[in-house]
């Protein structure tokens, strides 16, 4: 049987709710039967990394789209699951950010009426990230004109990690969705469940990925995950040196650059092919220089994707570290909590003998203000060297 | 899938339906173009999520099927085909054409990813489609081209009765045409905003049919959308949303002066005179009894001047445009003789066709202008 379109959503059970109480008033407002107050024309969902904010705001896009509020077979469905659908518009950032002159034309496009004759969705993922500076706030406020004056069929959903990433004037004209971080029991379910992977190795790697869904999948099914993991685990017992410290740096942004290339290049490869046939690749005749032309610029893309996935992808080997850290600081305070990391037990409990509290804080600042570091765009290797340095 | 099509039916109606693919598709599946073969006849299909194409023609079906091609490849291959009738047949992942001795394989695209096309709204009247594609031409110049102002890059279309009001602004300037069409049923009133590129665009291309049919939502299908069909072409646009300036307002009911000049004598001044001068610069029209002057540049230093006859009604009067809008709207009236009329120099002045005397009612086009304040 296959699955509605909430069922892809893990332990976020209150979002769900929420959100089929708009489908269902949603519905209403297009059969003309009911106020439909528990719906509006613009939402942000946020929610760590992983939890699936994205996941989300696709399923509620489909689901307005369905006559039956999200069935997941009819075509409606399929097609907005394919990204396909005439009223579902995913906008990803192109490179680090949303450019300003995407949200333009996105403004423009956000006016027309829906294609189908129910709504028109556009969701914006990585919405925290906007071209301009913190003083013109350029694509955030270009978007910002579409929201104060909204169409009436057309509705946003904006992704970020936190309410505080969206610009003040953006939010407050939006209604909120929080989603929790799953627990480590309902991911290491649905690895089990969805992708058949072994109970044990489910639920090590939903604890281990700290119940990041995606990068639970991965350490899960990818064998050089895990050993880049514990590359990264080994970090707080290897920092005897300066040098040392400066080879654990290359070796955690090498890794990261090898994890994003197991992501990127199978994506990549299917793109192109795709994109190639429909535009004539493997027909007779084949491929125009225009269609050559497309084929180029879709590589641009994906090499400036390739560049965001990588920092994404470090980043969720910071957030490794900060889980050490965190068990570290557990132990030293005598926490009765279940540790992240506890196939490396035996290093945290050494790390936490050696050192103190105070210092371990200090540690899991130092790793926070690296990944600000990284999401600000500083030279990777620059900001873990300057890392690992510091947690010496 | 399986048919047999004359040649000149199959390129004629992919050439058609192509018009509306995307030049950029923004999924790969838009770049194809949906072959659908039932026992009556054969439906081709573009869609780029703004404007849908459909072509309904006649052909010998024997096994009737979906699939999805390149568009763009399909297009370029049925222009080329050898005068025979051409045989289409699906095998497995592609779609083989076959003309005389010509063969081309196509691979298919995934049809089932393909997006459902908009419904048609209902037809609510016809209309010839020269006067359309003419109507929608003489307004469209006039349309907004900023995307964050969505409202002005679309043509207003008021139904009001057998009347239909197309009106378009960049708040520079106003478009104005009324023309007169068959409406299905008497007493009809409707209002839609439709983009303007894509409605010049669908109009031009609706010109090889004689009588257009315009469809609109009535509440049950194609809400949001306007449709237009003919000879078996079908398209629809999806309308924008908001709210429309209020236009007729700004239409003056009286002018204090009227003038009229040769278009074309005019056309050719302006354009040399916009010349010399800088870019931007506005050109300054001064009015007399007989002699119309013509100057631009800024202060004391014009830049270029020229003079050239004309008759003026009223008191003298100078007024300064900006040349690219006085040149589309002399080029949209589409007549020998321009009308001025004007309430003040500080006020905008109206364009219309000349000729005729204001006994003959308000003239079906007209092309309002803000005058550019002159500086000193
Ligand atoms: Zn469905």
């Amino acid at each position: 049987m296959a699955l509605s379109v909430w069922e892809h959503l893990v332990g976020q059970d209150r979002a769900v709710v929420l959100l089929q109480q708009a489908t269902r008033a949603a519905a209403e407002i297009v059969a003309g039967t009911g106020p439909g107050a528990a719906m509006t024309h613009a939402w942000v969902i946020t929610g760590p990394p992983g939890s699936g904010r994205t996941t989300a705001a696709e399923a509620f896009a489909a689901a307005l789209q369905c006559p039956a509020g999200g069935c997941g077979t009819c075509h409606s469905c399929t097609t907005a699951r394919d990204r396909t659908h005439a009223d579902v518009e995913v906008v990803r950032p192109v490179g680090m950010h949303h450019r300003v002159d995407h949200m333009r034309e996105l403004v423009r496009r956000a006016a027309l009426s829906p294609a189908g004759g129910r709504w028109q969705v556009v969701v914006i993922e990585d919405a925290d990230r906007m071209e301009g500076t913190s003083q013109d706030w350029r694509a955030a406020n270009a978007l910002l004109k579409a929201i104060e004056e909204p169409t009436p069929r057309t509705v946003w959903v904006l992704c970020a990690p936190s309410l505080e990433d969206v610009l003040p004037t953006i939010r407050s004209r939006c209604r909120h969705i929080g989603l929790a971080t799953p627990p480590v029991a309902a991911v290491a379910d649905v690895l089990v469940r969805r992708d058949g992977i072994d109970p044990t190795m489910a639920a090590f790697a939903a604890r281990a990925a700290q119940s990041h869904i995606g990068r639970a999948r991965r350490l899960a099914t990818d064998e050089g995950a895990r050993l880049r993991r514990a590359e990264v685990l080994r970090i707080p017992t290897h920092l005897s040196g300066v040098g040392p410290c400066l080879t654990a740096a290359a070796n955690v942004v090498e890794a990261a650059q090898e994890e994003a290339a197991t992501v990127t290049g199978p994506l990549d490869a299917a793109e192109t092919a795709e994109l190639a046939r429909a535009l004539g690749q493997g027909s007779s005749r084949g491929l125009d220089g225009r269609g050559r032309a497309q084929l180029k610029d879709l590589e641009k893309d994906q090499k400036r994707r390739a560049t965001r996935i990588q920092r994404d992808v470090l980043d969720l080997a910071l957030l490794d570290l900060l889980g050490f850290y965190r068990d570290v600081l557990a132990v030293q305070l005598g926490a009765q909590v279940e540790l992240v990391n506890t196939d490396v037990e035996r290093d945290v409990r050494a790390v936490a003998r050696a050192s103190t509290p105070e210092r371990t804080l200090q540690r899991i600042d130092s790793v926070t203000a690296c990944r600000e570091q990284i999401a600000g765009n500083v030279a990777a290797l620059l900001a873990v060297e300057a890392l690992t340095v510091t947690l010496r | 899938m399986r048919f047999r099509v004359e040649r000149d039916v199959l390129a004629e109606a992919v050439a058609w339906t192509a018009r509306s693919l995307p030049s950029r598709p923004p999924v790969p599946v838009l770049a194809g173009l949906l072959v659908e073969a039932d026992k009556t006849g054969l439906t081709l299909s573009g869609f780029d999520y703004e404007v849908s194409a459909q072509v309904r023609v006649d052909a010998q079906v024997e096994e009737p099927g979906r699939a999805l091609v390149s568009g763009r490849l399909l297009a370029d291959i049925s222009r080329s085909l050898p005068p025979q009738p051409v045989s289409v047949t699906t095998e497995g992942p592609k779609v083989l054409l076959v003309c005389g001795s010509a063969r081309f394989a196509l691979l298919t695209l995934p049809v089932d990813e393909y997006p459902t096309l908009p419904e048609l709204p209902h037809v609510t009247g016809t209309l010839p489609s020269g006067l359309l594609a003419t109507a929608v031409a003489q307004v469209a110049v006039a349309a907004g081209r900023d995307d964050t102002l969505p409202v002005l890059t679309g043509i207003r279309v008021e139904i009001e009765g057998d009347t239909v009001t197309l009106a378009a602004t960049d708040r520079y300037r106003l478009a104005v045409r009324e023309l007169t069409w068959h409406p299905e049923q008497p007493g009809l009133s409707a209002v839609s905003l439709v983009p303007a590129r894509t409605l010049a665009d669908t109009a031009k291309a609706l010109t090889g049919i004689e009588t257009v049919s315009i469809a609109l939502s009535t509440g049950t299908a194609g809400e949001g959308l306007m449709g237009f069909e003919g000879q078996g072409r079908r398209t629809t646009t999806r309308l924008l949303e908001g709210e429309f300036p209020k236009y007729r307002a700004l239409l003056p009911s009286e002018s204090s002066a009227v003038a009229t000049v040769d278009t074309a004598v005019l056309v050719e001044a302006v354009k040399r005179v916009s010349l010399v001068a800088e870019r931007n610069t506005p050109v300054r029209l001064t009015f007399a009894a007989e002699e119309l002057q013509l100057d631009a540049g800024t202060g004391e230093e014009a830049q270029a001047s020229e003079s050239l006859p004309c008759t003026l009604d009223g008191e003298p009067l100078t007024i300064a445009f900006n040349p690219h809008f006085l040149l589309d709207g002399l080029s949209a009236i589409d007549a020998e003789v321009t009308r001025f009329s004007f309430t003040a120099a500080t006020k905008p002045a109206v364009i219309t066709a000349g000729g005729t005397g204001e006994a003959a009612g308000p003239a079906p086009y007209r092309y309002l202008l803000m005058p550019v304040r002159l500086s000193g």
